[in-house]
């Protein structure tokens, strides 16, 4: 498990940025509109990033990156920080400390160049009454200053992608909230951000629409988009990310790869062992033993958590098997994201 | 399913050229292009929202209920005498609903319900500016009420076949009509976004009904006055009121609407240069206006110079108090665009964020304008032959100015205290100038009081304080040369002090665009 450490040279308002030169991206150069990255490969950036709400530290010096066209999957509990910092990058809150930056660009010097690059999706709706779905996408791309045919072709685009073109004429408010989720992430997209940044968009949606909204997401990052998605199923996260950071009461606990972050957490394991003589006697035996935590007795099967290596794993079945103990099965469980997000965190919220 | 961005773009070649009706069709799209994403948004939802529909076919209702039933009521005479006045107040009426409330409430709720519902902010943050928002929802506005015009248009016509009511008395109620209707947006618009409560929202709801009210009775009165009686006043103070009108609607217009695109800034942004211009803006017009009435009504305009005198008094003390409670911060964004040169810094500090600049800029405005008023009334007593301006208007002006001086300095420095441990907002600067002045005169008035065993007491130089006391008294003509001179003082150390202590908020310097920054401004030529 990796914790993040502040840099000491990360400058408050991370102004003097250096430029880098344009970069080749298939799917921009093939797109309606010509937005091109044109900073770091690190296309999101979160520099020491605080926020206080009175006594509450919302985030409480948050730093990580996200290269460009990775996902990165923001895990945490509810009230962990993960929307202030998340409205923060969308240029939405401003840091009490610290600076993030979206493609090179300052959100809190620079936030007019941070949303031309960015598709925000929060975490409510925000549709119009007596508008429907095509006359809702038509003005945010118009917002977004899209004109003529570029904005019609984009609008054509983003009714594709996102499954909702038979949907085009009718009115948002009778659209099912698969559908609207599915029209707010067309929203995000019109203008053809290169970040987008998605605050729980698959909260409440049945299975079908998880897997096409997963399914989307992957494209989306396969086009070069580089994506901060926020959810509580972490298992899809685990499927559709690169990276993932895990946030309790406004800190960051862990950030890397979930082969990463589960490797680190590798020692920690749930074995099971079966033992068809005297289970019991052999279960308090092994409480003795060092890493040995949170055992279960369960007829012949003993569970418990254990801290070691693969080595001190044999170790203990040959002590198992030395001490007379009939030991007929054992298997190790890896831990999931789940498992790990529940090792890392602490239940906390603020 | 999905399609990529460049299948899309083959599928359809749009042709260049061809029928006339596509020609039209393009030119019309582009229009449609150059116009506010916000009007064409509003439009869309207004033309089908329930509430416009009923509005205006009610409207269309009433119209032709009050044709037959007036045209009826006034038979036969209406072929022989004058009958447009009872018709033209009931048109008035059946277009003043609407244009009066229902389009000032709906464009509240418009801005209101992009709060409410949380648009706002993805509004926030694409490419459209506050102002593009706050005038897309007020362009939106003068539409629906341009429709209800017209739709109304015929019936007045009718009405003025009748005789009875004149042309310029006509246009001139239509004139107001639309004038008040704007305004009444404008202001509509303004207290949307000021609460963020729910207790809030109600109260600004309240207060905007009461003003729509009031403003309904008070403009129905005064047209049914016209209407019945004709226009009394004079072609040159005529000219002058319509130029007043329209010269403070247009100035009260920009600062309302400037102030309600603040509202929608982000912090982080300069919301107070463009508020100061607006001020400045605001004063301008009083100063010019006093010179029209001094050099159209002569000495007859000594009154309008004290309503003017009071005005600028009042909102200089409204608006100053709330720009000396700005916070202190100014984000390096701001410091890019801060004046750099020594001439350029000299002239337009003054228009930078921040409490201390935004008191200098407030007592500028107040000493200029007391030097106006000090100067017009030169101009009547010489007109008059009077050999000097008498002490005590002298004093007057000098006790208005010095008073509101040493308000403005207390009001940043009450500010700047509670600034220590809290983040108020810049509302509570009037907050804290209702307190200090109430104070100041209370306290030393209820001190006086005590010491003289509850009875009435006479002024006296602990009343210094008391401004209401002391300005009551220059205005009887008492001579307090000492006391004003004392207050005047006490203004100008304060002041000083204020920007003495603080240099750096005085005089922020500007800072270095990156070049990242530069860079990108070159690309996309912004």
């Amino acid at each position: 498990m990796s914790r993040e450490k502040p840099r000491e040279s990360d400058t408050f308002m991370g102004d003097e940025l250096g430029a880098k030169p344009l970069q080749d991206d298939s799917f921009l150069r093939s797109a309606v509109t010509n937005r091109v990255h044109v900073a770091e490969d690190d296309c999101i950036e979160m520099r020491r990033l605080h926020r206080f709400f009175g006594e509450t530290r919302a985030v409480d010096d948050v730093s990580f990156s996200v290269k460009r066209g990775h996902v990165f999957g923001y895990i945490g509990p509810n009230g962990a920080g993960k929307t202030t910092s998340m409205r923060i990058l969308a240029t939405l809150d401003l840091p009490s400390y610290g600076d993030a930056l979206v493609d090179g660009f300052s959100v809190v010097n620079d936030p007019e160049y941070v949303r031309r690059r960015l598709g925000f999706m929060p975490d409510a709706f925000g549709t119009y009454r007596d508008v429907n779905c095509q006359e809702y996408l038509d003005f945010f791309a118009r917002a977004y200053g899209l004109v003529g045919r570029e904005r019609n072709e984009r609008l054509k685009w983003v009714l594709h992608f996102t499954g909702t073109m038979g949907m085009a004429e009718k009115p948002i408010r009778g659209l099912s909230k698969g559908m609207k989720q599915r029209l707010c992430l067309g929203r995000a997209l019109i203008h053809d951000p290169a970040v987008m940044i998605l605050d729980e968009p698959a909260a409440g949606l049945d299975p079908r629409a998880r897997i096409d909204l997963r399914r989307m997401i992957r494209e989306l990052a396969d086009r070069g988009k580089t994506i901060l998605i926020s959810s509580h199923i972490l298992t899809e996260l685990a499927e559709m990310c690169d990276t993932v950071g895990i946030i309790e009461q406004g800190r960051l606990l862990a950030t890397g790869s979930v082969e990463e972050i589960q490797y680190e957490q590798a020692t920690h394991r749930e074995l099971t062992i079966r033992i068809l003589n005297d289970t019991n006697r052999a279960a308090q035996k092994l409480q003795t033993r060092p890493g040995v935590d949170q055992l279960i007795v369960d007829g012949q099967l003993i569970r418990f958590e254990f801290e070691g290596e693969v080595e001190d794993q044999a170790a203990i079945v040959a002590w198992l098997v030395s001490g007379g103990f009939e030991v007929a099965e054992v298997s190790s469980h890896k831990k999931s994201l789940e498992d790990v997000f529940l090792h890392v965190t602490e239940g906390l919220v603020q | 399913m999905t399609i990529s961005a460049t299948q899309v773009e083959d599928s359809g070649p749009v042709p260049q050229k061809g029928h006339w009706l596509d020609r039209i069709d393009r030119a019309c799209e582009r229009i449609g292009d150059s116009l506010n994403p916000i009007l064409v948004k509003e439009t869309r939802q207004a033309l089908k929202s329930r509430q416009f529909v009923t509005t205006f076919s009610v409207l269309l209702f009433a119209a032709l209920g009050w044709t037959v039933v007036g045209s009826l009521s006034l038979m036969p005479q209406i072929y022989t005498s004058p009958s447009a006045p009872r018709l033209l107040i009931g048109y008035y009426v059946v277009l003043a609903i609407p244009m009066l409330l229902v389009v000032p409430l709906a464009a509240y709720r418009s801005l209101e319900g992009e709060i409410d519902d949380g648009t706002l902010e993805l509004l926030s943050i694409s490419t459209l500016s506050p102002w593009q928002i706050v005038l897309g929802k007020l362009a939106s506005a003068m539409l629906q009420m341009v429709l209800y015009y017209v739709a109304l248009f015929p019936c007045v016509a009718y009405a003025y076949t009748l005789r009875g009511v004149d042309l310029p008395t006509t246009l001139l109620i239509m004139a107001l009509l639309i004038a008040a209707a704007v305004m009444l947006t404008i202001l509509s618009l303004f207290f949307a976004p000021l609460a963020r409560s729910r207790t809030g929202r109600i109260s600004t709801l309240l207060a905007v009904m009461l003003v729509l009210l009031l403003s309904e009775w008070g403009l129905a009165f005064l047209v049914v006055n016209l209407i019945l009686f004709g226009n009394p006043l004079s072609t040159g103070m005529m000219f002058y009121i319509v130029t007043s009108a329209l010269m403070f609607a247009l100035s009260i217009g920009h600062l309302l609407l400037t102030a309600t695109a603040a509202q929608l800034t982000p912090e982080s942004e300069n919301r107070s240069t463009y508020l100061r211009v607006s001020m400045l803006l605001f004063s301008t017009v009083i100063v010019g206006l006093g010179a029209l009435a001094i050099q159209m009504f002569e000495l007859a305009a000594v009154d309008i110079l004290l309503i003017y005198g009071i005005v600028a008094g009042v909102f200089w003390l409204i608006c100053g108090s709330m720009i000396a409670a700005e916070r202190e911060v100014v984000t390096p964004r701001v410091r890019r665009e801060l004046p750099s040169s020594l001439f350029a810094r000299c002239l337009l500090t003054w228009l930078t964020p921040g409490p201390v600049t935004g008191l200098v800029f407030a007592v500028v405005n107040v000493v200029a304008l007391a030097l106006a008023g000090h100067i017009a009334f030169r101009y009547f007593f010489d007109q008059a032959a009077t050999p000097a301006i008498p002490n005590p208007v002298n004093l007057l002006i000098l006790g208005v100015a010095s008073y509101t001086v040493v308000f403005l300095v207390s009001v940043r420095l009450v500010i700047g205290g509670l600034r220590i441990k809290n983040n108020p907002r810049v509302e509570v600067g009037l907050a804290a100038l209702i307190a200090v002045s109430v104070l100041g005169a209370l306290v030393p008035y209820s001190l006086g009081l005590h010491f003289n065993d509850y009875r009435e007491y006479s002024y006296s130089g602990w009343q210094i304080s008391n401004w209401a006391w002391t300005l009551l008294e220059i205005f009887r003509g008492r001579d307090l040369e000492r006391e004003v001179v004392v207050v005047a003082f006490t203004g100008l150390v304060a002041f000083l002090g204020c920007i003495l202590a603080r240099p750096q908020v005085v005089l922020p310097r500007r800072t270095a665009t990156p070049l990242r920054v530069k860079r990108e401004r070159a690309e996309t030529g912004t």
